[in-house]
C-alpha cells in the first residue's frame, strides 16, 4: 500500500514545489510588463546588501567583509567621449596631414640643400 | 519621443531583460532538477522563453508611443 502511494506523494510534492515557484514568479511581477520587471530588479538590488549583512552576522564574518570600492566609471560617458574624440580627429585630419606633409617636404629640401 | 524618454525605455528594457532571464534560469533549474533528471535543455528553454518575453515587452514599449490609443480616439 505504502509502496504504491509513495511515488504519488513524490510527484505531488514536486508539482507543488514547481507550481509554487511559478506562482511566486508571476505574483511578484517578474513575468509581467517592462515596468514591473524593472521595479522587481530595483527591489532585489535594494534587498541584497541588508540580506548579505544579515548572513555575514549569522556566520560571524562581520569583521572580514571588505568594503565595496565605489567605482566612478560611466561607460556611457566614456563612449560618448570616445565618439567625440574620433569625429574631431577625423575633421582635423586633412589639415594636419597637409601640415605634416609640407613640414616633411621642407625638412627634405633643407637636407638636400 | 524625446531622447530622455527613449533612454528611460531602453533602461527599462535592459532591466526587464535581466529580470526575465534570471527568472527563466531559476524556473528552468527548478524544473530540470524536479522533473527532468538535471538535464540542460529545460534550463535553456526557460531562459530562452524569458528572453523572448523581455524582447516582446521591449518591442511593445517602444512601439506604444506611436500607437493611437482608443481613449484619445473616442475623445476626438
Amino acid at each position: 500500500m505504502a509502496a504504491r502511494i509513495w511515488p504519488l506523494v513524490k510527484l505531488a510534492t514536486k508539482v507543488t514545489i514547481a507550481g509554487g515557484a511559478v506562482y511566486v514568479a508571476c505574483d511578484s511581477g517578474l513575468l509581467g510588463n517592462s515596468e514591473q520587471g524593472s521595479e522587481a530588479l530595483e527591489k532585489a538590488k535594494a534587498a541584497v546588501p541588508p540580506a548579505l549583512e544579515e548572513w555575514m552576522k549569522y556566520f560571524g564574518l562581520e569583521a572580514q567583509r571588505p568594503t565595496m570600492p565605489r567605482i566612478e566609471f560611466s561607460p556611457v560617458n566614456s563612449w560618448n567621449a570616445g565618439v567625440r574624440w574620433t569625429i574631431s580627429s577625423l575633421s582635423d585630419a586633412p589639415t594636419r596631414v597637409s601640415e605634416y606633409t609640407s613640414q616633411g617636404l621642407q625638412y627634405i629640401k633643407d637636407l638636400v640643400k | 519621443m524625446s531622447e530622455k524618454e527613449l533612454g528611460k525605455k531602453w533602461d527599462r528594457c535592459l532591466a526587464d531583460g535581466v529580470t526575465k532571464l534570471g527568472t527563466g534560469l531559476g524556473l528552468g533549474i527548478v524544473f530540470s532538477v524536479l522533473f527532468f533528471k538535471r538535464r540542460t535543455w529545460p534550463i535553456t528553454l526557460f531562459s530562452g522563453a524569458g528572453l523572448g518575453m523581455a524582447y516582446s515587452n521591449c518591442q511593445n514599449d517602444l512601439r506604444s508611443h506611436y500607437l493611437l490609443h482608443r481613449r484619445k480616439k473616442q475623445e476626438q
